[in-house]
């Protein structure tokens, strides 16, 4: 079996042995990835159609389904290795997608210290994880999931409130208290500076949501209610009036310089939509790649690619979802055109090699890695090509 | 609104070139997006780069003003870095370098946009459309509420010419006709009888140089 296999390697897979075609799979997965084929009697799980959620790996009674992500073995290995490092009995599981900074999440449940672990959607976490880490000695679990319907995956916070409410009854049974599990929501939500804005209109024009109303008297205000947290407002505005709770702009800017001093050359910056790709949860990074995750890609904006280029990156990258798989309302297509507009100008100076859109998906795990390889060639082969031109 | 494009790089480079202390000046006004501190502070950054590269280091100050068309909001917001620097670099339309042209007479002023025309801002098309030439003079009324003397390519004011072919004008067959548009829109408002109302040739001066609000 050394010969290279044809077909691409898939993050999901349904193992028949173990399958008793109960469909609850299929009931459950948001995007009618899995059906159940009656002829053959198998379940057929469509791989283009699947966004990896993990919401029928945690569901699967019969442990049928493989996932290369956040599986159960590989978070209670994760949670061992990392436990000693944090001086607390209690865990936070929490949604990458709906999580402030670790230090607000402390705030949200009331407490300073605490085991972090945060996965893309807290539906993949199935109860034999919950449980495990109880056994394991784990006194307190919090889990921060989003808003119900601002749950980027549909029904991986709905599943998870319903768990969250089984086991505490069962916990309760054994003498865990009430609230072994305790279920907190929050989602990502733009703010407004008010003396910042003047009015121009252009968060209205792009929204995908119609969150934001701008009225001639009063000025810009937004429905938090209709906001996804997307970040293309924010990217967009021309007065930096806007920002996203945790993607703050200042944030990026000092995590840009932190990134590129630990690097080495050729340092490649990557700015990941967070649902695009995974990334190992313990997984070594090479050391030439530094990647800042956003909430999505329209959440990249010009001023940090080029403040990446001015402090030394010799790439930049944007990791963002295929138009089809974008998570948001088609800002992935928005995010390709202003990385677009940034090479345009980039161009001019003779640096419009220096940065590279992928659209890529969790479902083919390596296709980022492929991705940086193929960019980082091409900026070698740049490289070189500059200095052959010099010396000749 | 007013429609400017960012001038290319190397031409802001060249006409920047003979300082090193410069004021990128934005605008909020009237552009979409506006030419605000976003672009002051993007245009910032690939200059510097550019410098980088060429082995030029600049010292940019930013800001960006409500208007720039406005004598009061643009003095006052570049006054205080009169001292510090050599040059200003604006973003706002023609208009804008002109006003710190004006009103500061020995500090040079750059454009870093090329002014195109008074446009509409057409979301649906992803474009930006000619629509009023300020000519002093408005016929809107007459003409379904299309401008001839813009949307037409030889500013006819009493069309149409007989030379348009599938609502395509002869001289740019990508546009389309003004006086066509202008015959369709009439029609569906019921006033048909309006294209036939003589108007005669305009008088230009009252376009006027300087007016009194």
């Amino acid at each position: 079996m050394s010969q290279p296999v044809a077909e691409p390697k898939v993050a999901v897979n349904i193992n028949e042995d173990y399958c008793s075609r109960c469909s609850i799979c299929a009931s459950l997965c948001p995007y009618d990835a899995i059906t159940q084929d009656h002829d053959n009697n198998i379940m057929v799980l469509d791989i283009e159609k699947c966004q990896v959620c993990g919401i029928c790996y945690s569901a699967c009674p019969a442990k049928a389904i493989d996932t290369i992500y956040y599986s159960t073995d590989s978070v209670m290995k994760y949670l061992e290795k990392v436990r000693p490092q944090y001086k607390s009995d209690s865990l936070v599981i929490m949604c990458k997608g709906s999580a402030p900074d670790f230090s607000e999440v402390g705030k949200l449940f009331g407490i300073k210290d605490f085991i972090p672990l945060a996965v893309p959607c807290v539906g993949r976490i199935s109860e034999e994880v919950l449980l495990g880490v109880l056994v394991a000695g784990v006194k307190k679990i919090n889990v921060l999931a989003c808003d119900e319907d601002y749950c980027r995956f549909h029904r991986g916070s709905p599943l998870t409130g319903r768990r969250v409410i089984a086991l505490n009854r069962m916990l309760e049974q054994l003498g865990y208290g009430p609230e072994a599990i305790t279920l907190k929501r929050n989602s990502l939500k733009v703010t407004v500076d008010k003396d910042l804005c003047i009015a121009c209109g252009t968060c209205v024009a792009y929204c995908p949501y119609d969150a934001p109303k701008l009225e001639s008297v009063g000025g810009i205000s937004f429905d938090l209610d209709a906001c996804r947290g997307c970040g293309l407002c924010v990217a967009l505005c021309p007065a930096f009036a806007l920002d996203l709770e945790n993607w703050e702009r200042e944030r990026i800017s000092d995590l840009i310089p932190q990134l590129l001093a630990e690097m080495k050359p050729p340092k490649i910056l990557v700015f990941r939509c967070q649902w695009a790709d995974y990334p190992p949860l313990n997984g070594d990074m090479s050391p030439s790649i530094g990647t800042i995750e956003l909430p999505c890609a329209g959440r990249v904006e010009a001023v940090h690619v080029l403040e990446a280029l001015l402090s030394g990156a010799d790439g930049v990258m944007v990791v963002a979802c295929s138009e089809d798989d974008c998570k948001q309302e088609k800002v992935s297509a928005r995010a390709e055109h202003v990385v677009a507009r940034i090479k345009e100008k980039l161009d001019q100076i003779g640096l419009g090699d220096k940065i590279d859109f992928a659209p890529v998906s969790p479902r083919y795990p390596g296709q980022v890695e492929e991705k940086v390889r193929e960019f980082r060639q091409s900026l070698e082969g740049a490289k070189k090509g500059t200095r052959k031109g010099a010396a000749e | 609104m007013i429609v400017t494009t960012l001038k290319p790089l190397d031409e802001i480079l060249e006409s920047i070139s003979p300082y090193r202390k410069i004021l990128i000046a934005g605008c909020d006004g009237c552009t979409q997006p506006p030419r605000g501190i976003r672009e002051v502070k993007t245009l910032k950054q690939l200059l510097e780069l550019a410098g980088q590269l060429k082995g030029k280091k600049f010292e940019f100050k930013v800001t960006s003003v409500v208007k720039q068309c406005d004598s009061v909001l643009t003095t006052s917001a570049i006054k205080p870095y009169v001292e510090d620097v050599e040059a200003v670099l604006s973003l706002a339309c023609g208009a804008g370098p002109q006003t710190i042209a004006k009103f500061f007479p020995d500090l040079p002023a750059i454009p870093a946009q090329n002014s195109h025309f008074i446009g509409i801002d057409d979301r649906q098309e992803g474009q930006m459309f000619d629509s009023c030439s300020a000519c002093g003079d408005c016929i809107l009324a007459l003409t379904g509420g299309i401008c001839p003397v813009t949307r037409c390519s030889k500013g006819l004011l009493n069309g149409a010419c007989g030379g348009a072919s599938n609502g395509k004008c002869e001289l740019d067959p990508e546009r389309d006709c003004g006086w066509e548009l202008i015959y369709e829109r009439l029609k569906r408002l019921g006033r048909l009888d309006l294209i036939k109302k003589f108007t005669p040739a305009k008088d230009y001066s009252a376009k006027g140089w300087r007016v009194t609000p």
